[in-house]
């Protein structure tokens, strides 16, 4: 079964929404210091953090991706 | 640090909440937008909360956190006590990082033993400990290994004179340099924290069970 990723700008959108999640869940520990906020900061804040901007970079590299290709295939055109 | 924590990742949400309002077609200069609200300022977030975060983690209050710990953390910080926890923290050296101080791994990789350490704790805390009351887990919960007496000599070295004048110190210095015999037991300069100790073990000869 081939995974199927949505189109870059729902990626993009998914992205932005699991950054906003996960940056307060980083911040929170600074004004909160007790055990549950910094273990949740460094675990799920940090996950959702690198997991959107693992989304951004495959949203970008698969455009860079469809460019190369379109430009591969215009160039016999010219 | 905190302030820098702070202002990045209000500039990444500032960032990210335009780009999802505006709904408009991902285009060259979005990307570069995102790349900063998805990358740059997050990771500046993450970089400034984890120094942060660990400088917290060292902390008594984090510390005693823990319910099982608030009497350990609060007999610490009472300046009216005189448990051993209690006269060092009053130490400018050890302040509000008493709990650290003592407790924490000397060696090479210290830091490290000592977060994996910490990490064990939460994890008895919430597999065991959690909904345990405050009376029982005085007495329940006892440190996993006898505090070392190389944690004491890292200030107190067992060479300055005098520390060596002092009659016990000179006769039982080879017990307590090999850790035979704990500097912090009822013989000695008595329990960090005595107040977890039931009687049998107050009034223990402060040799260290092997």
């Amino acid at each position: 079964m081939k995974l199927r990723l949505p189109p870059s700008e729902r990626l993009l959108r998914i992205a932005c929404v699991l950054a906003l999640a996960a940056l307060p869940l980083m911040v929170w520990s600074l004004f909160d210091p007790t055990v549950w906020p910094v273990l949740i900061a460094l675990s799920v804040g940090q996950g959702l953090g690198t997991l959107s901007f693992v989304l951004f970079l495959v949203a970008v590299g698969r455009d860079l991706h469809v460019q190369r290709k379109l430009a591969t295939r215009i160039r016999p055109l010219d | 640090m905190e302030w820098a924590s702070v202002t990045s990742a209000a500039i990444a949400a500032a960032i990210l909440v335009v780009h999802l309002l505006r709904r408009r077609s991902v285009t060259g200069t979005s990307k570069v937008w995102l790349l900063m609200g998805l990358g740059v300022f997050p990771i500046l977030t993450a970089g400034t909360a984890n120094i942060a975060g660990f400088e917290a983690t060292q902390s008594r209050k984090f510390c005693g956190s823990c319910h099982v710990m608030i009497p350990h953390a609060e007999d610490s910080g009472d300046p009216k006590s005189l448990s051993l926890a209690a006269t060092h923290a009053r130490n400018e050296y050890f302040g509000e990082k008493n709990c650290y101080t003592c407790h924490k791994d000397y060696g090479m990789y210290g830091y490290v033993l000592t977060k994996l350490g910490g990490m064990r704790h939460v994890y008895l805390y919430v597999t065991e400990y959690r909904t345990m009351p405050l009376e029982e887990s005085k007495h329940a919960i006892r440190i996993l290994k006898p505090l070392p007496n190389a944690n004491c000599m890292h200030c107190h070295t067992t060479n300055a004179p005098d520390w060596l004048r002092v009659p016990d110190h000179a006769s039982s210095l080879a017990s307590v340099r090999d850790g035979k015999l704990s500097c912090a037991s009822a013989g000695c300069h008595g329990f960090a924290h005595p107040m977890t100790k039931l009687g049998k073990e107050l009034a223990s000869d402060g040799r260290i069970s092997r």
